[in-house]
């Protein structure tokens, strides 16, 4: 193998000029590994992570826009990542339990290369999923949703539930629609079902979960078929169970 | 309870000591008249350890009339009164035990006594009582010294610990750890701006211990600290945290409970500014308008940034204090809106 191959690209994600600075100072001091950006919010995080796919992460959790962990959540990229923050509880107790690399501020050089030295071993054995667990875990903790993160190409769009229409499930993907415009993305519709409130997003089918808010009428299409109607006009199928939850509801 | 009657082995001790006046009573009897020495000790055991008892219950009226707030006249009167009243009773006590005891063949010397020796026997049960009074005075007064030393102790902890729950409840660690995280990267590129971090960071801490133990201050003093905080703070978030503080001097002299305003601020950079990619001004004002003291911070947020996030803590805790302290009717109003932060305080004025 050539040697160049061996250079591990890594992107740093923090919104603090000074502590990017310590770790390029750290990261300088191994020819190893080469920083192809530096990010200092969460949505440029997105982008270069999509558009560089870099071997290695150095990730805060606390930024504007996205924190480290919906930064993670809406890459299709899996990066060895190495958390870095001051100070939270909560990630720590799912960083210890999955065994992720993450690195305290302020931290020693010992530390430092600890972490990168365990990074480099992941990234030989190429295994990550110990990742997404831990977003999966993090993420779980923040019921209900308050706003939905969804990734088109290098653009991020967050959107508040309260704007979402309704979602629809679309094979390995939902269309959520919100303020006229329809957005894909890779989710199952009964783990979003989950995270919503339950006191206004209704699954009221297979295929769909409406904001009830938006919701106009209900008319009886068949014998034992409904059909919710929207405010702005939109038609949806209401399943028997939809419709009892819903009666429930209202 | 009573000091002597809780402590076995001080009751122990002093009921020895009846006892052995008991004896010297006896040998006065038996020297004086011509009562045999197993009926004197028979008769003036029982007695004295009797009185012994009778005695503890001068601790009572010693508790009525205290020392310090008793006049030397009252005192006296006070005991003369008691100790004749127990002595009487005592001697009176003495006559029936006498007379149900001299009944009985191995005791009948007893009724040799001589009227001399009961009037001897009522002046030592007067100088008894007096005794045990002042015993119980000197136990009241020592209890009291030691209670004041325990009070001084117990008060000084508490002010301790007021101090470090101040601190805790002020200092944010997400604050505090990337404050050292800022110095640790400026030692390398920038030693003089480490060492100005420190001593910034140093004095807020100081500044606050120091708060954690007033109930008023300055409202100048905690702009200051505030003006700290900020310094800190822009250390991190550099250009994207700026401040603008527009508080007259007339209005510095008012005196606010303290880190009152501190937090207003904190949660205006960490719930405001921290969200933002390109910051923005956090303005402070504050004015003196019909008895009230008026504090205004207003800072922009993003209105999409996450809201669950235990945010708000420090204002639930500006609001918390302020309900304890109700009565001055202090209040917290906080309004958002689209993407304009703002929290206003108002307090009744106090001033030096």
């Amino acid at each position: 193998m050539k040697p160049i191959s061996k250079t591990i690209s890594a992107v740093v994600v923090d919104d603090e000029t000074l502590a990017r600075e310590v770790l390029r100072e750290h990261i300088a001091s191994h020819p190893d590994l080469s920083i192809v950006a530096e990010c200092s919010n969460g949505f440029d995080a997105v982008k270069a992570i999509t558009e560089l796919k870099p071997d290695l992460v150095f990730l805060d959790i606390q930024m504007p826009k996205l924190n480290g962990f919906e930064v993670l959540e809406l890459i299709d990229h899996d990066p060895t990542v190495i958390f870095v923050t001051a100070y939270d509880q909560y990630a720590l107790k799912a960083f210890e339990v999955h065994a992720v690399d993450y690195l305290l501020k302020p931290f020693s050089k010992d530390r430092f290369e600890e972490a990168i030295a365990h990074a480099k071993k992941n990234l030989e054995r190429g295994s990550s999923e110990a990742i997404q667990k831990i977003v999966a875990t993090v993420r779980a903790n923040d019921q209900p949703l308050e706003r939905m993160l969804i990734r088109e190409g290098s653009k991020v769009y967050v959107i508040p539930v309260e704007k979402i229409d309704y979602v629809e499930a679309q094979d390995d993907y939902i269309s959520v629609r919100a303020e006229g415009k329809n957005h894909l993305k890779q989710h199952r519709l009964s783990n979003l079902e989950k995270s919503l409130d339950p006191a206004r997003f209704v699954r009221i089918h297979r295929k769909y979960i409406l904001n009830v808010d938006r919701l106009a009428r209900i008319e009886l299409y068949a014998k034992d078929s409904r059909v919710a109607i929207l405010k702005d006009g939109t038609q949806l199928q209401v399943s028997r169970a939809g419709y009892d939850k819903l009666k429930k509801l209202l | 309870m009573h000091p002597i009657l809780a402590d076995r082995g001080a009751l122990v001790l002093y009921l020895v000591v009846f006892l052995l006046i008991g004896l010297i009573l006896a040998a006065l009897l038996n020297v004086s008249g011509n009562v045999l020495w197993g009926a004197a000790i028979l008769f003036s055991a029982p007695m004295a350890l009797l009185y012994g008892l009778m005695c503890l219950s001068s601790w009572y009226v010693c508790r009525s009339f205290p020392l310090k707030t008793t006049g030397p006249t009252q005192i006296i009167a006070v005991f003369m009164v008691a100790s004749i009243i127990s002595s009487a009773l005592w001697i009176l006590i003495g006559e029936v035990l006498a007379s149900l005891l001299s009944s009985f063949p191995f005791a009948a010397s007893l009724s040799n006594r001589s009227s001399t020796q009961t009037l001897l026997l009522g002046g030592a049960g007067i100088g008894l009582y007096l005794l045990a009074v002042a015993i119980h005075y000197l136990v009241i007064t020592l209890e009291q010294s030691q209670d004041t030393e325990r009070r001084t102790l117990e008060l000084k902890i508490l002010a301790q610990s007021a101090e470090l729950r101040a601190l805790r409840a002020q200092i944010n660690p997400h604050f505090l750890f990337n404050s050292l995280n800022s110095i640790s990267a400026l030692t390398t590129k920038d030693p003089p701006a480490a060492r100005s971090m420190t001593l910034l960071l140093a004095d807020f801490l100081r500044q606050t211990l120091k708060f954690g133990t007033e109930d008023l201050i300055p409202l100048g003093e905690e702009v200051s600290l505030c003006r700290r905080f900020i310094n800190i703070e822009q250390v991190r978030f550099g250009a994207r945290l700026q401040f603008e503080e527009q508080v007259p001097d007339a209005a510095k002299h008012y005196l606010i409970p303290p880190l009152l305003l501190q937090p207003l601020i904190e949660n205006a950079i960490t719930h405001g500014i921290a969200h933002l990619v390109n910051g923005g001004v956090i303005v402070l004002n504050a004015d003196v308008h019909a008895d009230r003291l008026r504090i205004h911070v207003e800072n922009p947020c993003d209105p999409e940034r996450p809201r669950q996030q235990k945010g708000g803590l420090g204002l639930e805790n500006v609001r918390k204090r302020l309900d304890a302290i109700s009565e001055t009717e202090a209040r917290l109003d906080v309004k958002e809106d689209n993407s304009t932060f703002v929290t206003d305080l108002s307090l009744p004025t106090f001033k030096k």
